[in-house]
């Protein structure tokens, strides 16, 4: 049911070791309407479509949490910081007020 | 010669004048958008979300004393030119232990009609408190970053930012 949206997570620097912290950026295209604009052509006030949670797991467990509202940029970026503690996946879970759920993951190399 | 000059001065004064009206163009259209709504049944938009700064800090804080602190390190353009991409960078120079922490930033906006931006509620493994993000800013204002530390207390700062093409479509 969710569309596929197009959504990027980025983990800074590209080598890194167990017990490094490293930058983790989540990029997502996504309108983030607030409802107040109107559309150029006909006038009609674009309805407010904008993310509204996003968690970052690893593994599965929840290490941020965000609460989102329509402020934010169209196409918009978030970027934390977080401790590597072992080979894994980070999986950004987001949803948005219309009821959209989906879902990026990036895998956690570790050189050492 | 006197013929060449009185045309390029006018082509001057005009160029100028053109570069100038945009803005007055829009504040003015922007003027006469709100005169047209106030007039109408409709009121002036307002969206569900919508909380003056005063009352989204009241919210966030459930009414507790919040001090100014020099320990948030808030980034954001002196001069943003395009209102609709601003990018905002926090760092709270403050533990991250068990012992002490901090728990969550909260990015907020002093004129758009949603004052509130993001909240952001870290854990340890986050090591850093630290944020970035871009928002949308619908007018030259400031930027807040209210942070929540792990005793209850919270801190703020907040850095204004000049906006000339405002970002809310």
């Amino acid at each position: 049911m969710a569309e596929k949206r197009k959504a990027m997570v980025k983990i800074k620097p590209k080598k890194f070791k167990v017990g490094d912290t490293v930058k983790v950026d989540f990029i997502v295209i996504h309108p983030m309407d607030t409802g107040m604009a109107k559309d150029k052509e006909t006038g009609k006030i674009i309805e407010a479509h904008y993310i509204d949670n996003i968690t970052f797991s690893f593994d599965g467990k929840p290490f941020t949490t965000m609460k989102v509202w329509e402020s934010v940029s169209t196409n918009p970026y978030f970027s934390i910081k977080y401790k590597v503690t072992g080979k894994g996946k980070i999986t950004v879970d987001y949803t948005d007020n219309k009821g959209e759920k989906n879902s990026k993951s990036k895998k956690v190399k570790p050189k050492a | 010669m006197e013929r060449r000059k009185f045309i390029q001065s006018i082509l001057t004064a005009s160029a100028v004048a053109m570069v100038a009206t945009p803005n007055q163009l829009m504040a003015e259209e922007a003027k006469k958008e709100a005169k047209a709504e106030a007039k109408t049944d409709t009121p002036a938009l307002k969206g569900p979300n919508d909380l003056t700064l005063e009352e989204a800090i009241k919210v966030i804080t459930g009414g507790k004393e919040v001090k100014k602190s020099d320990k948030i390190k808030l980034t954001v353009p002196e001069i943003a030119e395009n209102g609709a991409v601003v990018p905002v960078k926090v760092l709270v120079n403050h533990p991250m232990t068990e012992k002490e922490s901090v728990k969550a930033i909260h990015v907020l906006n002093t004129a758009n009609g949603n004052t509130r931006c993001v909240d952001v509620l870290l854990t340890l493994a986050n090591v850093e408190a630290y944020f970035a993000t871009r928002i949308k800013l619908s007018q030259t204002q400031e930027v807040m970053a209210l942070v929540e530390l792990s005793d209850g207390t919270f801190i703020n700062t907040a850095k204004s930012v000049k906006v000339t093409i405002g970002g809310c479509g």
